[in-house]
């Protein structure tokens, strides 16, 4: 029965997920519906005494193989030709050094702040 | 009846690729070895050679895609069971994903721009430091096309997880909650994978820090893609 469970969560999640696209279009949101979705999710799990353990099989089974369900778009590459050229290879340098940037200011900030919490409680 | 069978066996064949390349990974536990490269290879070296047009691939391969946004939504149950974390430190934690995300917008626009790159360029650099499916999202949202920020995600993630340590050491930073939350909002589920591999506390905050930056990230994104494109 464990594969009519998993069917069940996936339904269960699939109707956050439709809910939430259809949110972003009523309301003209720019963020996407998949988002408000998992938003909407985590207030159920918030406001109501259902868990994540309800949907674990179905949940687990997506995170976990996350990588197969992009593959098909990641594999849309073939037809973008244009990322192997000279602005291909600016922007991919750029992003890597948007990631340093990002890595580096984001802990940064946070371990200057633990500090002053912990140095506050002393 | 035949496009029937092309969707079925396109389908069946992702599945293979995805198992066949997540075997070699745990051989061979490299960044570059991710079954999302290495997969992604397979695919389109399969498709070059034999001469299958990608729109007849997507018959099938749209049916595996669909399930991105249940899986999106999904991450609601791991950031639920770590709302401890996010409880715990909830000041160190919004403020550092915070600044990461804004840091990592400006830095693309200023990028971008200065590179010349056109608006569907920009569009998919914005959310690179996102999880795949919400920075697919944010750039088909702003105009832009989701195989190409999926890639500029990847490097994100495969880079991040290559510099953390130099990078850690570089801003003087040794504390676990401080690196994963610089992993997490830089360098996505790539990233978290191998803060896991770390310490049980940053693999957690890095998991957490991933899923709230892709929050902060689809809020801001498009407001800032929409002032600055």
């Amino acid at each position: 029965m464990n594969v009519f469970r998993i069917v069940i969560h996936i339904l269960i999640l699939y109707a956050f997920y439709w809910t939430g696209v259809w949110i972003q279009g009523v309301l003209q949101l720019p963020i996407p519906g998949s988002i408000l979705g998992m938003l909407l999710l985590l207030a159920v799990f918030i406001f109501t005494s259902a868990t994540p353990k309800w949907i674990q099989e179905g949940s687990g089974l997506l995170l976990g193989n996350m990588p197969l369900l992009f593959l098909p778009v990641t594999a849309g590459l073939v037809i973008h030709g244009e990322l192997f050229s000279v602005l291909g290879a600016v922007l991919v340098t750029a992003v890597f050094i948007s990631t340093l940037l990002v890595m580096g200011t984001g802990s940064w900030v946070s371990q200057y702040l633990l500090k002053k919490r912990r140095e506050h409680r002393e | 009846m035949n496009e029937w069978w092309t969707g079925v066996a396109a389908i069946a064949g992702t599945m293979m690729v995805y198992a066949a390349s997540k075997r070699m990974y745990r051989r061979f536990p490299a960044p570059l070895m991710l079954p999302i490269v290495t997969g992604t290879i397979v695919i389109i070296l399969f498709l070059l050679i034999s001469g299958i047009p990608y729109n007849a691939y997507m018959t099938g391969g749209q049916w595996i895609e669909s399930l991105l946004g249940p899986a999106v939504v999904a991450l609601a149950c791991p950031l639920y069971e770590q709302r401890h974390l996010l409880k715990r430190y909830s000041v160190p934690i919004l403020s550092g994903i915070g600044t990461g995300a804004v840091i990592g917008i400006i830095s693309g626009l200023v990028f971008t721009r200065a590179a010349g790159a056109s608006k569907e360029w920009a569009a998919a650099v914005l959310p690179k430091s996102v999880t795949t499916p919400v920075a697919m999202d944010i750039t088909t949202t702003l105009g832009g096309d989701a195989p190409l920020a999926a890639m500029f995600v990847m490097v994100a993630g495969i880079g991040g997880v290559v510099v953390h340590a130099q990078v850690m050491k570089a801003v003087g930073v040794t504390d676990p909650v401080a690196k994963g939350i610089g992993m997490g909002s830089a360098a996505h589920a790539i990233g978290t994978a191998k803060s896991l591999e770390n310490s049980e506390t940053e693999g957690a905050v890095s998991s957490v820090a991933m899923t709230v930056s892709a929050v902060i990230v689809a809020f801001l994104a498009p407001l800032a893609g929409n002032l600055f494109l």
